[in-house]
């Protein structure tokens, strides 16, 4: 019977394990899905530098050409650009290619700021101000443009690519 | 009594699972107390909406109620902007009221291009549209682009600087 009676202990101790393991838990659920924001994939502000760089690096590369040189700007694309991003530089650089060589025109493209909108898990979503100056055969082709974009990019294997770019 | 050292070794049984389940319950409470990462992203949601509140604020301004307007932008703002809305208040409140003109504004996009949480500073990009009406005008509406500082303040996030975003070589 004392045997018996000494077995409350362990059970006792068992009840109370229990006891705070099933509070704590929902309070850790409560403190993970507080608020809006589902940004787990933000390590202290690496991924939002490593996405801003990425992206305004590849920017600056696939709009800046001169006539004798279309490809260079053509190939970062392929590698940067993904879905209907890809799909619409295609579009915009057939024309490129056709009239720049005969036009003599060469385009400069520079990231002057970028920001994150957003950043969930392996998708970003950037502001980017930038500006373009246009030469034609050597002259500059008017004032430089300031244009501003919105940019969608996915991360893949450690690298930011664009699957979507807005004009804003 | 073979009996009893069953119940006995099902009883300690029974401890270590807890044991083990309540240890498995602790650290996942702890990490999501101690998420970094999440923090930072709820500390930039919050400086996002600050700025664009912020901006928005410091592009309105109606001529007929000056001073409610003059007291949202000083509302919003911290340090040296802060300043300097106080210092040129009633120079500015004459030439509105002598300008008539009513400004609104609409907020195209915004995002932080920087956000450093130790020393609550945060730098912001924001693409806004602002349309003026002079007196009996049409209305001219112009597409800026602005960037702006924040700090943290005892009253959340505030602009502490704002101008337009450099262009060309700067």
């Amino acid at each position: 019977m004392s045997r018996l009676l000494g077995l409350y202990k362990p059970f006792g101790v068992a009840l109370g394990l229990v006891l705070v393991a099933l509070l704590l838990h929902p309070i850790a659920g409560r403190l993970r899905d507080d608020g809006t924001p589902r940004d787990r994939a933000v390590l202290d502000g690496v991924a939002t530098t490593d996405v801003t760089g990425d992206v305004s690096t590849a920017l600056s590369r696939i709009f800046s050409y001169t006539p004798a040189d279309v490809s260079t700007a053509q190939r970062t694309a392929a590698d940067v650009l993904t879905g209907a991003a890809a799909q619409q530089y295609r579009q915009i650089f057939a024309q490129v290619q056709r009239q720049a060589p005969a036009q003599r025109v060469a385009l400069t493209t520079r990231v002057t700021r970028a920001g994150v909108i957003s950043l969930v898990g392996d998708t970003a979503r950037l502001l980017v101000f930038l500006d373009q100056t246009a030469t034609r055969a050597g002259r500059p082709d008017g004032t430089p443009a300031a244009a501003q974009l919105t940019v969608t990019a996915h991360r893949d294997d450690g690298h930011w690519r664009i699957t979507e770019l807005k004009s804003a | 009594m073979p009996e009893t050292d069953a119940l006995q070794r099902t009883a300690a049984c029974l401890a270590v699972l807890a044991a083990l389940f309540a240890a498995w319950a602790g650290q996942n409470w702890y990490t999501a107390a101690h998420d970094g990462a999440h923090a930072y992203s709820r500390t930039r949601d919050a400086v996002l909406q600050s700025a664009e509140q912020g901006v928005q604020n410091l592009s309105t301004l109606d001529y007929r109620d000056v001073d409610t307007g003059l007291a949202t932008w000083l509302d919003s703002t911290t340090g040296d902007l802060h300043q300097q809305i106080a210092q040129g208040r009633t120079g500015f409140t004459d030439q509105v009221r002598k300008a008539r003109t009513v400004t609104t504004a609409k907020i195209l996009d915004a995002a932080v291009s920087e956000l450093d949480e130790r020393s609550g500073k945060a730098s912001v990009l924001v693409a806004v549209e602002t349309t003026v009406t002079p007196p009996g005008g049409t209305p001219v509406t112009k597409q800026n682009r602005l960037e702006g500082r924040l700090a943290r303040t005892p009253g959340g996030w505030k602009l502490s600087d704002l101008g337009q975003a450099p262009a060309g070589t700067t």
